[in-house]
């Protein structure tokens, strides 16, 4: 038994090496148990947030674009699975299945899950009922100014994913503080109105608790950063989708007075890479090229396609080409043919062709899908044109439209413009113009058919079809569907996109009623 | 448990030793202590005789006295009437035995403490001590020699004579051992003659022959069975016969001689309930194995894998086939227990070969060969494509219920540009894309091992060379392997054993898919020629383009095409058009501009150190250490995938460490009829993996591809990762056996695991089995033809702990963004995992099992049976299950739900013929499963996506994976039978499929509306049967043996049924399809583009996935021994072996790999199973071998 002392050693070490062994924690990431404790922490976390509004934006304008009269898919000979997958979204008749929808839907909801955790942290409760947010207690070091800007943020970011999921998708689910799966699997889908309700509340509180500062007051670090006038802005622009007119104009023109906000010079000066965040943005989803995972993908989407490197580098998909009928739209006179100076902004011409394709986002990139560009999301001119619309045919609104016109070089509407019909007309080609290929087309539409009395969302799409059928849609091989198939295709129901199939497959406790036409 | 733990925390902190340390400690401590009773030193010990013509004997028996050393001889080495003179002063013992011996012919060697003596000219051969063998101690004195046995040993079989054997007198320590001829002496005294002698051979049966006063015996020898076989268990060995769970044993017979690159490959069709499918067929790539169908869901199905102990992830990889002595699969839940938290999924253990006492044997081994695609698809070129279109029309003109078609119905712009290119401008040529993708390729082997070693220090070492091509282009993998292994027994109480295995595997793997190639334009050249030249720089944006320059889709678009048509009409595009719009270069010129490596470099090391205590009791501790590097370099040049590309290049580097500690005690004890082993003992286990990536943009030269010559470094496609993983275990096992009749063994684990949240780290994995004898019961010893019936019954709780790491926890990943003016500076964000929520109380998955097992054997074990039937369900799965989307996370991890596990196995070997040149065994395998969901936690369902939205549903009561989709009755046939059917009142909202030609959808439920509700059950991936089939036969110098493997049953989803781009590039697709009212094909086969949108699944992409191979052949000729004895050989064996013959699939399958399956993005779950396209096809292979040993 001389080897006993051995025995006894081994064991002892062993034993003693097994806490060791199993209490381990992850060595390369932070933790969501130990997070979130000091302002600092929590600021890093509504970073995030912001974050999360770039992925949406990868498929959104497949669904506001792409569903308008500003663009389609390009390759009509094209068997390829995503040109069809896009075709079937020009054509309105997308699947439930469509992999674009549930992603949009997912992203979305990911960063209302990331809003909604810096939202608990900071103690800001959301009253279903009443329709409004409270502040409650929180456990994060903070003080009270700095913690309701923080909050104010996060209410936004809420707020403005919900408007646009309401504006696609109807009524959908409202999830108001992170959930358990299980909890999850509990709730089922609200009515619009109930939608709007935490929309406005969101808003309303995040353009109180957010600092009054003017835009050019803003320290430079926090350039980027939701403001009071974003909230507001977007807050004007809901009550007018909701045809609240009155409401609408007190925030849209308190944006107008006292935000700073001023419109550029030159309209190309918004776009470029080299003026990013300019005083005509109120809010945009930022991009940063470079190596740096935030450069965005859309330059190389909308190049054409086949370009090469021509265009920018890796090649165009070709994936959201204006309609032949929207580049005509930026004609001023015919002869001898001048055009809007927008439409270089908006639009350029590859090969011998000349096939049109959206310039906007482009600019020069290294690395695939890492262009520097911003997308605005709220712009001084929209604050401006959505007042025109607010107030509908008066001298003011006619005024509000000939800002936007003179800073493009255009002359003022002419007096010709003199019933409410021609001022709607007006009213809504500005502001196609104006915002080309900046996801607004479809959501106005919509929204025409609320706030203008002669425009309405089915008709401008039907009488699209019926322009771009010869030259387009005709070229489909097989299913070719006929103009009237086509128009048929758009009706009340079609406008909102299905709600993903998988949302309702995988719920299987509950039944989730399906968007009708579906 | 954990309680307990904490107290020796203090002791941690006093004394922190590593795990390397300590492993060093206990070796090299070890090593030191024992060095004072090195074998060496009893020959030094001093001796003093002085003899007179004494005899021999008795001159041993007065040096045992003053030494340690005790003799063993037989009385035919030393003749007992030989008196001799002898007379040394304290002389050393080694000096004394030369002079004492030499001049009697007699020499020694020293076995321990014992040292025996042997005429000098007899060869030992391979005579191992074993227990098997009873080696003949201590020669009695013999009184009268009135009496001597001559005899032969031989094998029963061969009766070629045997060397070496044991012959021992019943009762007494008399004895000797056969010479080179197997021929033996035994001399005894005259009241012994009726005695009993027992003759025992390694690797043979023993025998026990009554002498009945005959002087003259022959003994066959019967080479042992399988019943006498060693089987490898969870840490330690049992005979064959002792074993009461379920464990599948196959000794490497020539596995190194299959023309595949893996071990794991080679196994397929080899063990009954372990199915090795080859989900792709690329050289080097991981097969997927399962032990007895899917026990988890998302914990890992993979089985674990121990190599010579220490489980190894990738052990199947690495390990070189050659070394390997053989594989023991533990599949029931009793025998896979004592590996607990790691066992649910079956357990594969691998032993490498160790030396042998002999003299060094060589083996050289080199093969070579060549590898095919055994089928390519039938490709449809653009012209025929084109003419098919054509021809349809040709046809629809005659159909009066079909309107005149405008040109664009007949046929797109597009593919007229294709037909035009090919037909005027390549003169007619085209360009298969799949030649361009495959080759031949060469594969190559070479294998050198020398082992041998006395009986203290035995050793084996190899080195091997591998080189697999592989038949796609820029795929190649080679691997080079040492493996070492040293056992030393150090003392009489202490035997050490060393194993190093260093390997090195290079591999290059293609940067484009097969698929790719597969459905790329035809009309296109890879290169241009003058012709294409010319018009493709006619375009101002490619005027510099040449003949000979890579040819891409691009250059062709924005070009007016016109040309002849194939019914001799003109036709011209009018505008300007994109025969082929891609924004990516050719799959060649991609593949030729991307270099995709990887370096593995591993080491598995371990030492083990068995200390006997005192009798029946050893305790054994092993410390191993599996390091590996694994080295990656993606490099694209510029413009590589798509114009304008940077050039790019991805440095991988991941290090792992894994450091196993283990300790056990086994007791062995016999006492009359009763039989026990008790086996306690801990073992702890430290993972370590440090990950990193670098990213490298914009290299000044593409022939550079170092990192400090790129300009800069790209941050998303960088990071650097740690990652701690620790296991500790407590295990303890206990077996009994009665009278050999009647068996018990029980087995504890608790496991201990980092991956659980505190509190929930500990599991406890117990099991019991029994077996019963029946052939040794009295009533059976009778039955002649009956060798061996046993029945064996068990059941345990086996676990799976093989989740993401830290899933109890929510991990926060970078979301920067970049605030500030103008461009804005990148901003440090974080937010919680987007895949899938953590769940605090997630735990182990437990499966318990039960196993019911026969093994027969009858007619002098011609016909061996084993039959096994088990039902196992797996508890509180790990379930990355689908949440609502909108709660923000699609997935979260819980324990719900149970699966079950039914099946049958059944293995029957047949010893056809056993003549002395004539051998002819057959070996079948034939297994079944069958699962089903039992439980969900609260769901009834579960539905999960693959890549084209195509439904994978999990059901309570259903298989584990069944896919979901709609029925189809054929093919709508006519506008008018789709009127009538809505005039019937039919609706529904999908309807792109209510056209003349598309698919006729079902109504399931008979609501007459075609939705959602209408899907159903259209097939699942689960094989009814699983076979494989061996024949060995061996005639005179050849040997042949042949493996058909197949499975039967089970779906498989072929997504190239709803793949456009495949659809016109097969023919299979297009064939008899559905044209007009008035030819409507066979009926089933819908037109060409109607009803794919949204790719709506139907029964349409659901094929029958069985098959059948001849999976392997090997012929082999051993060169006569005449002739390689005058080369100084000792063997030289001449193969030929073959892969995949005939690969037979059934008569619905239409891609060309039934095995092949998607396994990455959605498909890494197996509740998403059963999908491919574009498969890789399977290969058929050829080698040439030559297996030299001297």
């Amino acid at each position: 038994m001389k080897y006993l002392q051995y025995i006894t050693l081994i064991f002892c070490l062993a034993l003693c090496a097994c806490n060791d062994v199993i209490d381990l924690y992850p060595a390369s990431n932070l933790n969501t148990d130990t997070y979130y404790k000091t302002e600092a922490e929590v600021r890093t976390g509504l970073n995030g947030c912001y974050n999360g509004l770039q992925r949406p934006m990868y498929r959104e304008w497949q669904f506001t674009e792409l569903r308008s009269d500003n663009s389609k898919q390009g390759e009509t000979g094209s068997q390829s699975s995503v040109n069809r997958d896009l075709s079937d979204l020009d054509m309105f008749f997308p699947s439930p299945n469509n992999q674009a929808i549930y992603l949009y839907w997912l992203d979305s909801y990911n960063n209302i899950y990331n809003a909604n955790i810096i939202l608990q942290k900071l103690g800001v409760t959301y009253d279903p009922a009443a329709g409004t947010n409270t502040l409650g207690k929180t456990d994060v070091i903070v003080t009270d100014s700095v913690r309701k800007q923080l909050a104010g943020e996060a209410l936004f970011i809420r707020g403005y994913h919900y408007f646009n999921l309401v504006r696609l998708f109807g009524g959908v689910f409202i999830v108001h503080n992170p959930v358990t799966a299980t909890e999850a699997k509990g709730l089922n889908r609200s009515s619009v109105n109930d939608m709007y309700k935490i929309i406005e509340a969101d808003l309303v509180t995040a353009s109180s608790f957010l600092s009054a500062k003017k835009v050019n007051q803003i320290a430079a670090n926090d350039v980027g950063r939701v403001t009071r006038w974003a909230a507001k802005a977007l807050l004007g622009k809901v009550y007018l989708t909701l045809n609240r007119k009155t409401d609408a104009i007190t925030q849209l023109t308190d944006v107008q007075t006292n935000s700073g906000h001023a419109l550029q010079a030159s309209y190309a000066n918004v776009f470029s890479v080299n003026t990013e965040m300019n005083s005509e943005i109120i809010f945009a989803i930022r991009y940063r090229a470079g190596g740096l995972g935030l450069g965005s993908s859309f330059g190389n989407d909308f190049a054409a396609a086949s370009s090469g490197a021509t265009i920018i580098n890796g090649s165009g998909q070709g994936w959201n080409y204006p309609t032949n009928e929207f580049d005509t739209a930026f004609i001023t006179t015919r002869t001898p043919l001048t055009y809007d100076a927008r439409r270089d902004v908006n639009i350029g011409f590859f090969g011998a062709n000349k096939v049109p394709y959206i310039k906007k986002y482009i600019s020069p990139v290294v690395l695939l899908n890492d262009g520097e560009s911003d997308w605005p999301v709220l712009r001084y001119a929209d604050v401006l044109l959505l007042l025109a619309e607010a107030q509908g045919y008066t001298p003011a609104s006619i005024s509000l439209i000939n800002q936007i016109r003179t800073r493009v070089g255009l002359p003022n509407l002419p007096a010709t413009v003199n019933t409410v019909a021609l001022f709607e007309q007006a009213l809504s080609n500005e502001r196609r113009l104006e915002f080309a290929f900046e996801n607004q087309r479809h959501f106005d539409l919509i929204r025409f058919n609320k706030t203008l009395t002669t425009i309405t969302a089915e008709q401008t799409i039907k009488d699209h079809f019926a322009k771009e059928y010869a030259k387009h849609y005709a070229n489909y091989p097989a299913p070719r569907l006929t103009l009237a198939e086509l128009q048929s295709n758009v009706n009340a129901n079609r406008l909102l996109l299905p709600i993903p199939q998988r949302e309702i497959d995988t719920n299987t406790g509950l039944k989730i009623e399906q968007n009708p036409g579906y | 448990m954990e309680k307990t733990l904490r107290i020796t925390n203090v002791l941690c902190k006093i004394m922190r030793f590593t795990y390397v340390q300590m492993a060093l400690l206990v070796l090299f401590g070890s090593i030191s202590y024992a060095h004072d009773s090195f074998s060496q030193d009893i020959l030094n010990q001093p001796v003093s005789i002085n003899a007179q013509s004494v005899e021999i004997k008795k001159i041993l028996t007065d040096i045992e006295k003053q030494t340690t050393a005790k003799f063993i001889f037989s009385n035919s080495t030393i003749k007992a009437a030989h008196k001799i003179t002898f007379s040394a002063y304290s002389e050393r013992l080694s000096l004394v035995l030369t002079k004492l011996l030499t001049p009697l012919s007699i020499s020694y060697e020293v076995v321990g403490s014992r040292i025996l003596l042997k005429k000098m000219d007899i060869r030992t051969g391979s005579v191992e001590e074993t227990s098997e063998v009873v080696i003949p101690e201590i020669v009695k004195p013999v009184q009268v020699i009135a009496f001597v046995v001559n005899g032969t040993i031989t094998d029963e079989t061969t009766k070629e004579p045997l060397v070496g054997a044991s012959i021992v007198l019943e009762g007494t320590n008399q004895g000797t051992i056969s010479d080179e001829n197997g021929n033996f002496k035994l001399e005894l005294a005259d009241n012994e003659k009726n005695g009993t002698l027992v003759i025992s051979y390694v690797g043979y049966e023993k025998q026990s022959i009554a002498l009945e006063g005959r002087t003259n015996i022959s003994i066959a020898l019967k080479e042992a069975g399988t019943l006498s076989e060693v089987v490898v268990v969870g840490y330690g060995t049992q005979k064959r016969s002792d074993v009461t769970g379920a464990v599948s044993k196959f000794k490497n017979e020539r596995l190194d001689e299959a023309p595949v690159s893996r071990l794991d490959q080679a196994l397929q069709g080899k063990i009954a309930g372990v199915q090795i499918q080859n989900i792709s067929s690329e050289a080097g790539s991981t097969p997927r194995i399962r032990v007895r169908g899917l026990s988890s869901i998302n914990a890992g199905a993979n089985p674990l894998v121990v190599v010579d102990g220490h489980p190894v992830p990738d052990g199947l990889s690495f390990v070189n086939a050659a070394d390997v002595e053989s594989v023991e699969v533990l599949k029931d839940a009793a025998s896979a227990a004592i590996y607990g938290s790691r066992g649910a999924s079956g357990v594969i253990l691998i032993t490498t070969k160790g030396g042998k006492a002999s003299k060094p044997n060589y083996t050289v081994k080199m093969s070579r060969g060549v590898k095919s695609a055994y089928k390519l698809y039938d490709i449809m070129t653009a012209s025929d494509w084109v003419k098919l279109l054509f021809d349809e029309a040709a046809l629809k003109s005659k159909d009066p219920s079909v309107p005149p078609l405008t040109a664009i119905q007949i046929a797109p712009l597009e593919d007229r540009a294709g037909y035009v290119i090919e037909q005027e401008l390549r003169g007619g040529q085209s360009t298969d894309w799949q030649d361009v993708a495959i080759r031949d390729a060469n594969v190559m082997n070479v294998e050198f091992g020398v082992s041998g070693g006395n009986k203290d220090l035995k050793y084996y070492v190899s080195g091997s060379y591998q080189n697999d091509q592989g038949m796609m282009i820029h795929s190649e993998y080679e691997r080079f392997n040492i493996r070492s292994k040293i056992d030393a027994q150090l003392n009489k109480k202490m035997k050490l054993s060393f194993n190093i295995n260093p390997s090195y595997i290079k591999r290059e793997r293609p940067a484009e898919l097969f698929q790719d190639f597969v459905r790329f334009r035809s009309w296109l050249p890879t290169r241009l020629d003058e012709k294409t030249a010319a018009w493709v720089s006619a375009n101002p944006l490619y005027a510099d383009l040449k003949p000979g320059d890579w040819s891409q889709a691009r250059y062709f678009s924005g070009r007016i095409y016109s040309g002849t048509m194939p019914d001799g009409s003109a036709w011209t595009s009018g505008t300007a058009i994109n025969p082929f719009n891609t924004a990516n270069q050719t799959p060649i010129f991609s593949i030729e501009q991307q270099r995709i490596t990887t370096d593995d470099y591993r080491a598995l090391s371990s030492g083990d150190l068995t200390i006997n205590l005192f009798k029946g009791l050893d305790f054994k501790t092993l410390a191993s250490a599996y390091t590996s590097y694994s080295k990656g370099l993606n490099f694209s040049k510029r413009d590589a995938t798509r114009a304008g590309d940077v050039n790019k290049g991805v440095y991988d580097d991941r290090i792992n460490i894994d450091l196993l500690s283990e300790s056990t005690l086994n007791y062995k004890q016999e006492i009359k009829k009763h039989s026990l082993s008790l086996l306690a003992g801990f073992t702890a286990q430290k993972t370590n993996v440090k990950d990193q990536r670098v990213t490298g943009l914009d290299y000044p030269s593409d022939e550079i591809s170092t990192l400090n010559t790129a300009l800069t470094v790209d941050k998303s496609g960088s990071f650097n990762t740690i990652n701690n993983i620790g296991l500790i275990s407590y295990l303890g096992r206990l077996t009994y056996a009665f009278d050999s009749k009647y068996l018990l063994a029980a087995s504890f684990r608790a496991d201990g695991s980092s991956y659980f949240a505190p509190g929930k780290k500990w599991g406890y994995f117990p099991s019991v089995s029994v077996g019963w004898i029946a052939s040794n019961e009295n009533f059976l010893k009778t039955v002649g033809w009956l060798n061996n019936l046993k029945f064996r019954g068990s059941y345990g709780a086996s676990g799976n702990n093989r989740i993401l790491d830290f899933a109890f926890v929510d991990l926060l990943y970078n979301a920067n963004y970049p605030f500030g003016p103008g461009n804005g500076t990148s901003t440090i964000g974080q937010i919680p995992s987007r895949d899938v929520l953590s769940n605090r109380d997630i735990t182990w998955e437990r499966t318990f099992q039960y196993n019911g097992g026969l093994d027969l054997s009858v007619v002098k074990n011609a016909v061996e049976v084993t039959l096994d039937v088990y039902q196992s369900k797996t508890e509180q799965l790990l379930l990355r299950q689908s949440t609502m989307a909108f709660s923000g996370v699609p997935f979260t991890w819980n324990n719900i739900g149970s699966l079950q596990n039914r099946g049958v196995e059944l293995d029957i070997t047949t010893h056809n013929l056993r003549r002395k040149n004539f051998s002819w065994s057959t070996t079948a395998n034939i297994s079944h499963n069958n699962n089903k969901v039992i439980e969900l936690g609260n769901e009834a369902l579960i539905l999960n996506q693959g890549e084209r939205t195509e439904l994978y549903m999990n059901k309570v009561g259903a298989p584990l994976v069944e896919f979901l989709g709609y029925k189809t009755t054929g093919v709508w046939v006519s506008q008018a039978e789709i009127d009538a059917a809505r005039a019937d009142g039919l609706n529904t909202a999908l309807t792109p499929y209510f056209v003349s030609g598309g698919l006729k959808l079902a109504d399931i439920n008979g609501d007459k509306k075609i939705d959602a509700n209408d899907r159903t059950v259209i097939g699942n991936p689960y094989p009814d049967f699983t076979w494989g089939l061996t024949n060995n036969i061996k005639y005179a110098g050849f040997d042949l043996s042949f493996l058909l493997q197949g499975v039967q049953g089970g779906d498989v989803i072929n997504g190239d049924a709803n793949y456009l781009e495949i659809k016109r590039t097969t023919r299979i697709y297009s064939k008899d399809r559905w044209v007009s009212p008035m030819f409507p094909g066979d009926g089933k086969t819908p037109v060409a583009n109607v009803g794919f949108q949204n790719w709506l699944l139907t029964d349409y992409a659901v094929e029958d996935a069985s098959y059948w191979t001849v999976r392997e052949v090997v012929l082999g000729y051993k060169i006569p021994e005449n002739w390689t004895k005058r080369a100084h050989l000792k063997s030289l064996r001449l193969y030929f072996s073959a892969q995949n013959l005939f690969f037979n699939t059934a008569s619905g399958f239409r891609a060309l790999n039934p095995e092949a399956r998607f396994s990455t993005g959605p498909y890494n779950t197996p509740l998403i199973d059963g999908y491919q396209r574009g498969s890789f096809p399977v290969n058929k292979a050829f080698l040439f071998g030559i297996d030299l040993n001297f």
